[in-house]
């Protein structure tokens, strides 16, 4: 329960969870200004993980992310269709937090499913400065 | 395990519609060919490790996330100069 009407919550879906959450189906995607810029993946049931996450291009701008015709088939999303890009934040005790630009997640809103790309080759670590 | 001899150009079929093929055995390396549906997804072992690393130390308790939103959103303000 919330008063702030800026939070926009919707539920995505995970078919095959995130690696080393491979039973983490569903996430709370929780957006609003108090967190801007970045957003929450809330896992849903109990002991499921929840994550920070911002958009790539905010943190590398010239960061360009492609979805396999693989990953569009998972996203259930037509060649072109717009999707959404988010990566992955983590905290760290005795450094700055990193970003992971390597393997971001990808959802596509028109189906709210949403998976997490392994990619083979990437220019981007999995641990980017988060500036 | 269960565990096979292969030799190149010979495979073996997964389930209901993954095959996976010798292509081409060289000295230290095994050229593998994977067929399966598009939506099935597959990995090299050792980045789909990687990748579980950096998840499992992004992972953290709703309440932990949120504090770490805030925090880097103080970060961020105190960095940037204000008019």
């Amino acid at each position: 329960m919330t008063t702030d009407v800026a939070v926009h919550e919707e539920v995505v879906t995970f078919a095959d969870g995130l690696p080393g959450f491979e039973s983490s189906h569903r996430f709370v995607l929780v957006a609003s200004p108090s967190l801007d810029p970045f957003t929450l993946l809330q896992g849903m049931g109990p002991d499921a993980p929840s994550f920070v996450a911002i958009d790539p291009r905010q943190v590398e701008p010239s960061f360009a992310g492609e979805a396999a015709l693989a990953d569009r088939a998972r996203l259930d999303a037509a060649p072109g269709a717009p999707l959404l890009w988010l990566a992955l934040v983590s905290a760290h005790e005795h450094a700055p937090a990193t970003v992971n630009l390597r393997a971001p997640i990808v959802i596509n809103p028109a189906s709210m499913r949403g998976i997490q790309i392994v990619p083979a080759e990437s220019p981007y670590r999995l641990d980017h400065p988060l500036g | 395990m269960l565990v096979f001899t292969r030799k190149a150009d010979e495979a073996i079929v997964i389930g209901d519609g993954v095959e996976v093929k010798v292509l081409r055995i060289g000295r230290d390396t095994v050229r593998i060919g994977v067929t399966a549906a598009p939506h099935v997804p597959v990995h090299r072992r050792e980045i789909y490790d990687q990748i579980r690393a950096a998840n499992a130390s992004a992972a953290a308790e709703p309440d932990a996330a949120r504090a770490l939103v805030s925090r880097l959103r103080q970060r961020a303000s105190r960095q940037e100069p204000h008019d």
